[in-house]
């Protein structure tokens, strides 16, 4: 998808420049990657049945929903959050604690995302005071997962069904779940944000050149702390999401039994690049990152029915970081070669 | 080396569209042009970056087909860029022989230096011990250490792409001194330059590009700076400089707009004072450390200060800003000297470049009004002169000149009161200088009261109503009126003892 994304987006102003060698390499690669992807989409049975085309939305949504927030923090220039599976791991827990409590789902609710909060306030200050971005959030990881599994003893927490989180994990409105509305609605708000609002506009701004921004008024301090709540409280949301659709939570859920593509983190990552959004900061957009998601999801749902196993599809979405990172930077550094 | 009828597109655009070109040995060529006529094209050409290019390119009567640096490296022709690519944390040795290709496989620290000695002394760091690190020099001498690493390649052609443009007039002079010496030892060289004084003192001849083409090549001898720039610009420039009328400039006919109370900048050594009026620009003169620009930033928040204030004499608020936010928030504004780091967003349009500072005036409730933004962002590109039709486009894709007048003119945003400019005009082509200097002398007739800091002489004696010079650290002498010339103005930044002298006595 994000080949065709690209493709889409950029034929109108691109494709009537001459197009030069270079970036012809760039653009083959992505119809390459295109053509390679329909023709398997078509010799897949089913693969493009109503049934499954929702199914691979659906399955989209929570590393999507987790994806959106995490755009904030790279656009912004800070990088990425390397705890998003732990900061889903710790939410989950307190969220289950209090459901099997019976505290009910609102308050369970604003507990884990309250902690989620807290979670990203902590790392943003250290990041905005001169962190470096990688370090803070892996020691993050460190004590939320210990935390998380401290806590819970490693054990797999259990609140009894039915109970009145249902609507959220496994409920549907239409006929469409819950949380793949949820997944259209972030993207929606998510990219008005950034789009429309002076605070997306800072976003971008900062991104693109942290000490112009520092010497227009826009510091990063601020910046780092809002970004990474918005990323853990989206994470906070979608893994919660995850626990009231198992009825149940454990620390490790995240770490390698989630979905089929191994480790959430990478998986998070991978939305974020693959439709490529600037490792740097300043340029890309939440619909890259949606588009990226969904794309992931396919290939994944393509694989499993092509019957590869787990590890294959762990392979092919490390594959699929490098290369769009690669292809993107290519394409994009010859863009705007000459000036 | 004789280049002829040398053409380069990229796409539609036709960068180069026929330029001839040669040079003798033991000549200085100066290579003029404004941003965007093509230097830059050219010298990636001469130097083996860019060879898709078409035409005749000759090396001692030979053509040869360059394509990589390395090959223009074998065919004797070095070029220093204006971005330096020294390693900081090395030693001057170890930077000069890092290529690896023309030093030993092993060799101590001590071996390296004492190869590295000669070319040393040949660029005229004699003083430098080899062993020196690199970040421990003025920006001048590892300007100087970047020429001695291509020396040691025994070019015969070397290109200097400004090599003077971060410097101040001494370090300025050391670099001039060492291209004649380069002349003696019977190197040719290519000197690529926006300060048109330094043009006339050292080169034989002068290549003019415009709009990709090139013009005859004219002695300099027979070219003064009117023909020259009128040469490089296809028209004349009537003045560089907006006329000055130091008779109404008569300082007590003048309001005090803002005064500036014990400032005390970091790395200066005494507290500054000084009052700026409403409707002059006022210049702080100095070389690079002097002080002068130091001061400028602590004023915006942008440098770490010993203490001090600014009294703004209109509401009689006292105040020193910690930050640019806060100094935004009092109306001034601060143009700083390396637009490429904290001037520009180069990955974002042009129209959020103009707006970025007053994103609050342009959004209510957090939302960004269109209807607001548009007419704040035309009206600034308007009177800056910048494309309208080009507002969309990343500030990346603009030339030097224009995308310093985007770095300057995002501050009208704010309708400041008190404007400080460092650098004015670094890097930026006659054309678009003049523009600037007319626009700053516009927006102090406007009332406002205008600072700036420059290391450039020729701007520094003919743009301001009055003149505070620095050295080392230190507040000299004010110049005001017809004191302000260039002579007045060197001696105090340079060698101001016998000022300081006087005063004493």
């Amino acid at each position: 998808m994000s080949a065709l994304e690209y493709s889409t987006s950029m034929s109108s102003g691109w494709l009537a420049k001459k197009i030069t060698k270079e970036n012809r390499v760039g653009f083959a690669i992505l119809v390459v990657i295109s053509i390679a992807f329909i023709y398997f989409a078509i010799a897949t049975p089913n693969y493009l049945s109503v049934f499954n085309v929702k199914t691979i939305i659906r399955d989209a949504a929570i590393v999507g929903i987790m994806g959106i927030g995490l755009t904030f923090v790279t656009l912004s220039g800070n990088f990425f959050l390397l705890s998003m599976k732990e900061t889903a791991a710790l939410s989950i827990i307190v969220f289950a604690m209090g459901m099997s409590n019976d505290y009910g789902f609102i308050f369970s609710m604003l507990g884990a995302m309250s902690i989620a909060v807290l979670a990203g306030a902590f790392q943003g200050i250290l990041i905005g005071l001169g962190g470096n971005p990688i370090i803070v959030t892996l020691g993050a990881a460190g004590i939320l997962y210990g935390v998380a599994s401290w806590w819970s003893d490693n054990l797999v927490i259990f609140f009894k069904r039915p109970h009145d989180a249902e609507w959220l994990g496994t409920g549907m409105v239409l006929g469409v779940p819950t949380i793949t509305i949820s997944f259209v609605i972030f993207a929606i708000i998510a990219e008005l944000v950034l789009r429309k609002t002076s605070f997306g506009r800072q976003v971008y701004l900062v991104g693109a050149n942290r000490a112009a921004g520092k010497a227009t008024g826009h510091e990063n301090l601020p910046m780092a702390i809002k970004t990474c709540i918005i990323a853990s409280a989206c994470c906070a949301f979608a893994a919660i999401a995850f626990s009231a659709q198992m009825s149940s939570a454990q620390a490790n859920y995240f770490s390698s039994e989630f979905g089929s593509s191994g480790d959430l983190t990478i998986l998070v990552i991978a939305t974020v690049m693959v439709a490529g959004n600037s490792i740097m900061g300043g340029y890309g957009s939440v619909l890259r990152t949606s588009l990226g998601a969904v794309f992931i999801s396919a290939t994944d749902n393509l694989m499993v029915l092509q019957g590869f196993n787990s590890g294959a599809r762990v392979l092919s979405v490390g594959l699929m970081i490098v290369l769009s990172i690669l292809i993107f930077a290519y394409v994009r550094r010859d863009s705007r070669s000459e000036g | 080396m004789q280049l002829s009828n040398i053409r380069r597109s990229f796409g539609s655009i036709h960068a180069l569209k026929g330029v001839d070109l040669n040079i003798n040995h033991g000549e200085i060529i100066g290579l003029v042009g404004e941003n965007g006529a093509g230097k830059s094209t050219l010298m990636k050409i001469m130097s083996g970056f860019d060879d898709g290019f078409e035409g005749e390119f000759l090396v001692d009567n030979v053509p040869v087909k360059l394509g990589t640096p390395q090959k223009a490296q074998e065919q004797g022709i070095a070029i220093a860029q204006q971005e330096l690519s020294l390693i900081p944390a090395l030693t001057v040795a170890e930077n000069i022989f890092i290529g690896g290709d023309h030093g030993p496989t092993v060799a101590s620290l001590g071996q390296l230096s004492k190869m590295a000695r000669p070319f040393l002394d040949e660029v005229g760091l004699e003083n430098v011990s080899a062993k020196t690190l690199v970040n421990r020099l003025s920006i001048g001498e590892r300007q100087l250490v970047e020429v001695a690493r291509l020396i040691a390649h025994k070019p015969n052609l070397l290109i200097l792409d400004e090599p003077t443009a971060a410097l101040g007039e001494s370090d300025s002079n050391r670099i001039l001194e060492m291209v004649k010496r380069l002349k003696a030892a019977g190197k040719s060289v290519i000197y690529v330059s926006h300060r048109l004084d330094e043009i006339f003192k050292i080169t034989d001849r002068c290549i003019i590009l415009r709009d990709g083409l090139s013009q005859d090549s004219v002695d300099t001898k027979e070219l003064d700076t009117n023909k020259l720039v009128s040469m490089m610009l296809g028209r004349e420039l009537h003045s560089m400089f907006p006329p000055r009328d130091f008779s109404k400039n008569n300082t007590k006919n003048k309001t005090i707009r803002f005064e500036v109370n014990s400032l005390w900048p970091d790395r200066t050594l005494v507290p500054i004072n000084m009052k700026i009026y409403a409707g002059e620009i006022l210049g702080l003169a100095g070389q690079l450390g002097s002080g002068s620009g130091e001061v400028l930033a602590a004023m915006a928040g942008m440098h770490d200060t010993q203490g001090g204030s600014i009294t703004d004499c209109y509401t009689q608020e006292n105040y020193l800003p910690k930050n640019a936010k806060q100094a935004i928030s009092k109306g001034i504004a601060y143009g700083s000297p390396d637009r490429k780091y904290d001037g520009l967003f180069l990955g974002r349009s042009i129209s959020e470049n103009l707006s970025s500072p007053n994103l609050k005036g342009i959004s209510s409730k957090g939302i960004i009004q269109p209807q607001k933004e548009r007419p704040l962002v035309e009206d600034i590109a308007k009177s800056f002169t910048i494309d309208l039709t080009r507002l969309a486009q990343e500030a990346s894709v603009l030339s030097g000149g224009n995308q310093q007048k985007v770095a300057l003119g995002k501050w009208l945003s704010i309708s400041p009161e008190l404007i400080l400019i460092d650098e004015p005009t670094r890097g930026v082509d006659v054309g678009a200088r003049a523009e600037i200097y007319n626009k700053v002398r516009e927006i102090a007739d406007s009332g406002k009261a205008v600072v700036i800091a420059s290391t450039d002489l020729l701007e520094i004696s003919n743009l301001p109503d009055r003149v505070i010079c620095f050295y080392k650290g230190c507040y000299v002498s004010e110049l005001v009126g017809e004191e302000i010339n260039s002579t007045n103005i060197l001696q105090a930044i340079t060698n101001p003892e016998n000022i300081l002298l006087e005063d004493a006595s």
